[in-house]
């Protein structure tokens, strides 16, 4: 799992270096994580989910086997996170 | 079953069941309490609340349904819209119907109560200290109407997706303003019945 915030302070981390398997470059800066990777791994879940149900709620509170306003809440609450991390 | 997923179905069965699923259900446990209630001489004329009749009209037990129904449904969803958005009502109309079910218990035991004569009641109180069963009818009626509320506050909760001091403000004064209306509109059906 990828570490999104700091072990020490819990402030939020950022990507420091990337490395190419193949030629072993290393490409080294301050980049920003992505919206979806500081999501935990049940919201990642979610909307994984989300979008192979093509955006149908109510197919998954179906498969879920959860009520459609439970299942729309779940969604409202990740929508709050990622407007959360958007506004930081 | 683990007791926490046993809570969960009896104080908060909506996150599994809610919208047309929970109406049925609702509705049918409704007509089942309204038909014990008519044997037992029972009104639930409100929507927290429930009387014993001296004279019992069957027709007017019958019409209370959807009156305690569609006013907690209607306010509640009104009092919903000042809170949160893209709730359906179909959601709010499905659980709070399926609250109401915790009353069928006390229509069932009230089959079983002999009621005592209540014309003298205002003269002397102590006329309901002639029937034991009464008396237990009457403390058994506390906790099933905490249970109902708490069903309700649960389907106000999860229908809407509100949350902290505004659900809760808004919980209330939606069922306060719910049993007036309900009281009001039972109020009119007596003067014409």
């Amino acid at each position: 799992m990828l570490p999104t915030h700091c072990p020490s302070c819990r402030s939020q981390l950022k990507v420091k270096c990337m490395k190419c398997e193949q030629c072993e470059t290393e490409v080294t800066g301050l980049y920003e994580l992505p919206v979806l990777a500081l999501l935990s791994d049940a919201d990642k879940n979610f909307i994984l989910k989300f979008v192979k149900y093509s955006g149908s709620l109510k197919a998954m509170a179906s498969d879920l086997k959860l009520s459609y306003p439970t299942v729309r809440n779940m969604l409202n609450e990740i929508i709050s996170k990622i407007a959360d991390y958007e506004n930081k | 079953m683990k007791t926490n997923e046993f809570g969960s179905l009896i104080f908060n069965p909506f996150k599994r069941i809610a919208g047309w699923e929970a109406f049925g259900i609702g509705l049918v446990i409704v007509v089942l309490t309204t038909f014990t209630g008519n044997f037992a001489g029972i009104y639930f004329d409100g929507v927290i609340d429930m009387h014993f009749a001296e004279t019992f009209d069957s027709l007017k037990s019958w019409l209370m349904i959807p009156v305690n129904i569609i006013s907690i449904s209607v306010i509640m969803w009104l009092a919903g819209i000042t809170v949160s958005k893209n709730f359906r009502f179909i959601d709010i109309l499905g659980t709070m119907t399926l609250s109401r079910a915790p009353f069928l218990l006390i229509a069932l035991a009230s089959f079983f109560v002999k009621v005592p004569d209540l014309s003298g009641i205002m003269q002397d109180p102590f006329v309901i200290f002639d029937s034991i069963s009464f008396i237990i009818i009457l403390i058994f009626t506390f906790p099933i109407i905490i249970w109902s509320v708490t069903l309700m506050y649960n389907a106000y909760k999860i229908s809407t997706g509100a949350s902290g001091q505004k659900l809760n403000i808004s919980f209330i004064f939606g069922l306060i303003v719910a049993e007036i209306i309900t009281k009001i509109i039972i109020y009119q059906i007596d003067k014409f019945i």
